[in-house]
């Protein structure tokens, strides 16, 4: 994590949703369209074979590259149920605190135990 | 698989879609017999976009979890700077306890002071009358104007000593005092030792008087006898320290 941050430096600290590109699908048409095109010149052929080449590692690299700005998005480590009993959780550890607070603060007499 | 976390689905997600795209890539490519048919592609494709949907719809979700994330963090916050209240609060009640308990301990002594007091009384005109005899007979430090020769002492003196319970202790006839018997059935103020012994005085100059009955104080030639004043003075505390080691 922390090299993956130090080589991003420009990177934001927060990652959001919207960075994430998940656009697949038009580049993985692309490949298909590369891929039925079926010339005949050879050098055409070649040079379009690399081209296609370059397309299928470019979607591999995206969708790794997904895979890691996924990992690095805040609050999704639980599924959104689980997320909001956690807020509930908070809620109420919040409220009890509080509560307790209260209690010390208006305290007015102290139990002196029996020596 | 409700319960696995939304980045796992998500990861899930992104593993489908690789395979899929592959899948239709390699049909793509295929020698012709080995293609699959028409509508399986269809179906392929389906499932992709169907994958795609499902991708972005969950990450519609993550941007609200990370929304819900903001709220938790605000609360963790709120939690954590309630906690660091309370934490202070209850160092402060120890400490309060702790100077409650030492300020009981010792109201209990002084309470238990106050009893033992209450329970054998001493009247307060015995208390002054006991002060005033310790403090008009220098009992505690001599006078500020004392001087070698002033029979003023502190307590206790050769007198007192012999009536206080380890002179009594001995249990041996006081013979060598004169007086001393009924000293304690004297009024305060007519002690007849210190009234002999005062006979001689010292004067701020240095000269040694003598009391004469009738005549007041005669002045005695010192200057060249000094050592003979102070005879007088080894001799008047060697005759209490001889009538001591006699009384033994």
């Amino acid at each position: 994590m922390q090299d993956s941050s130090e080589q991003h430096e420009t990177a934001p600290t927060t990652w959001t949703v919207d960075d994430v590109d998940v656009e697949f699908l038009p580049l993985i048409y692309e490949i298909i369209r590369s891929l039925e095109k079926d010339p005949h010149d050879n050098a055409q052929k070649s040079r379009d074979s690399l081209d296609t080449t370059q397309k299928i590692l470019e979607l591999q690299r995206k969708l790794e590259k997904a895979r890691e700005q996924i990992r690095k998005l805040p609050g999704i480590e639980y599924n959104t149920e689980e997320q909001l009993k956690q807020l509930d959780v908070l809620r109420n550890q919040l409220r009890l605190k509080r509560e307790l607070l209260h209690k010390y603060r208006n305290m007015c007499s102290f139990e002196i135990p029996k020596a | 698989m409700a319960n696995i976390s939304t980045v796992e689905k998500l990861i899930s997600l992104i593993d489908d879609i690789e395979l899929i795209s592959k899948e239709i890539l390699e049909n793509t490519i295929a020698m012709k017999h080995q293609k699959l048919a028409g509508s399986e592609q269809v179906q392929l494709t389906e499932l992709l976009v169907a994958k795609d949907n499902e991708l972005k719809a969950t990450l519609e979700r993550a941007r609200e979890q990370a929304r819900v994330e903001l709220k938790m963090d605000a609360l963790r916050g709120e939690v954590e700077r309630q906690d660091c209240h309370i934490r202070n609060l209850q160092r402060q009640l120890k400490e309060a306890e702790q100077i409650l308990a030492t300020a009981i301990y010792q109201a209990r002594q002084k309470l238990a002071s106050i009893a033992k007091a209450n329970k054998r009384p001493v009247p307060s005109e015995d208390l002054i009358k006991f002060a005033h005899r310790i403090s008009s007979s220098h009992a505690v430090c001599a006078p500020l104007t004392w001087q070698q020769g002033d029979p003023r002492r502190p307590y206790p003196t050769d007198i007192e000593m012999r009536q206080g319970l380890l002179g009594r202790l001995s249990n041996l006839p006081l013979v060598p005092q004169p007086g001393l018997a009924d000293l304690s059935g004297l009024p305060p103020g007519a002690e007849p030792a210190v009234s002999t012994q005062n006979q001689f005085s010292w004067h701020p100059s240095g000269d040694l008087h003598m009391n004469v009955p009738g005549q007041g104080s005669v002045a005695m030639e010192t200057r060249n006898h000094k050592t003979e004043a102070e005879d007088v003075e080894v001799m008047s505390t060697d005759s209490s320290s001889s009538s001591s080691s006699d009384s033994q």
